[in-house]
């Protein structure tokens, strides 16, 4: 008998605000741990700021699109590597990174939303 | 203004050594040519906890998944695997190189050009500007284009938390200092860093920084690019 092929499992809307929630919980636990550099305080309040919205933002993206558990899969693995810090020199290095780790992992753009700082990358 | 090899201490010494690890070249070629996406896997796996190959591909279904092109696979698992040897270089060593491949990144990119406003405007290394009456600078600039007419200055972070006052008035007043000369010179700083955290770090500067142009992890394929 012919072995069927894997189901690819698609997940919905409620798994992607799912995983958009686990993400913004750990950034916050990331920010948290960041804190502790006194003189980066108000950078990494600042990021904090920037990229929660957004981050909160990616569970809107693709509407009537499914993920993959794949998807699911690469936010959760990264949430496993911020979790995994314990340096808050590099939580700050994180902060800056994680988002648009989550974002490509569920095919959003943190450039893309609305609560962006945008900047035309020419700061002239 | 005149451009000078700066004089190497000992640290510069030790720093060339890193700068000339065939491993810096690698990863530097094969981010001159990559995504945005393939530059933010370099970046989280240069910087990560971890080093098992397949941890970052499952952080990277977009470049390491079942229907990613072969040819694009492939470059994910080079710039992966360069990415990955400079993180097993353990912590300590790891800053000096990120901050080598950026430069060399930078340099590469630049050279690459085809500007016909400066056609054969060498890019070089650790040069410092000179100006009369004017002491020299501490810091040489990481990278320089030395065009007669339109020379440029850039200064190469890995990440936006580099970017501090020392650097931009450094930057600034280069940039006076050749305008006093009637020469405009384009100074800029290289950030492998996302934008938006490199214009909050601006935002909060002090510093003067108006004609000082930001080139952000993002912004990185427009160093290649002829300038307007």
């Amino acid at each position: 008998m012919p072995r069927r092929p894997p189901r690819r499992y698609a997940y919905g809307m409620h798994e992607q605000s799912a995983a958009v929630g686990r993400a913004v919980e750990a950034y916050q636990t990331l920010a948290d741990l960041a804190e502790a550099i006194e003189d980066e305080w108000q950078y990494v309040n600042d990021l904090a700021d920037a990229y929660l919205p957004s981050i909160q933002a990616l569970a809107e993206a693709n509407p009537g699109r499914s993920l993959t558990a794949k998807q699911v899969a690469a936010v959760d693995e990264t949430i496993a590597e911020i979790g995994l810090i314990t340096d808050p020199h590099k939580a700050i290095d994180w902060l800056s990174t994680f988002p648009h780790l989550v974002a490509l992992a569920l095919g959003g753009d943190m450039e893309d939303d609305a609560v962006g700082t945008g900047g035309s990358g020419a700061d002239r | 203004m005149r451009f000078q090899d700066a004089a190497k201490d000992g640290r510069a010494v030790v720093y060339a050594g890193i700068q000339a690890d065939p491993l810096v070249a690698r990863a530097a070629t094969l981010l001159t040519r990559a995504t945005a996406a393939e530059r933010w896997l370099a970046r989280a796996a240069m910087n990560g906890e971890r080093t098992e190959a397949d941890v970052w591909r499952r952080i990277f279904p977009s470049l390491f998944g079942e229907g990613v092109a072969t040819e694009l696979r492939e470059r994910a698992e080079l710039i992966l695997e360069a990415s990955l040897e400079v993180a097993n270089r353990g912590e300590a060593a790891r800053s000096s190189y990120r901050g080598a491949v950026v430069e060399e990144l930078t340099a590469r990119l630049l050279t690459a050009r085809d500007d016909p406003a400066a056609p054969d405007a060498p890019v070089r290394r650790e040069r410092r500007v000179l100006f009369d009456g004017v002491p020299a600078e501490i810091h040489p600039y990481d990278v320089t284009v030395e065009s007669e007419s339109r020379p440029e200055v850039y200064d190469c972070k890995w990440g936006a938390r580099g970017i501090n006052a020392d650097v931009l008035n450094q930057l600034d007043d280069a940039r006076a200092y050749a305008a006093e000369e009637d020469l405009d010179l384009d100074v800029a700083i290289v950030v492998f860093d996302a934008r938006r955290s490199c214009q909050i770090r601006l935002d909060r500067s002090t510093a003067s920084r108006a004609g000082t142009r930001l080139v952000a992890l993002e912004d990185l394929d427009g160093l290649a690019e002829p300038r307007a």
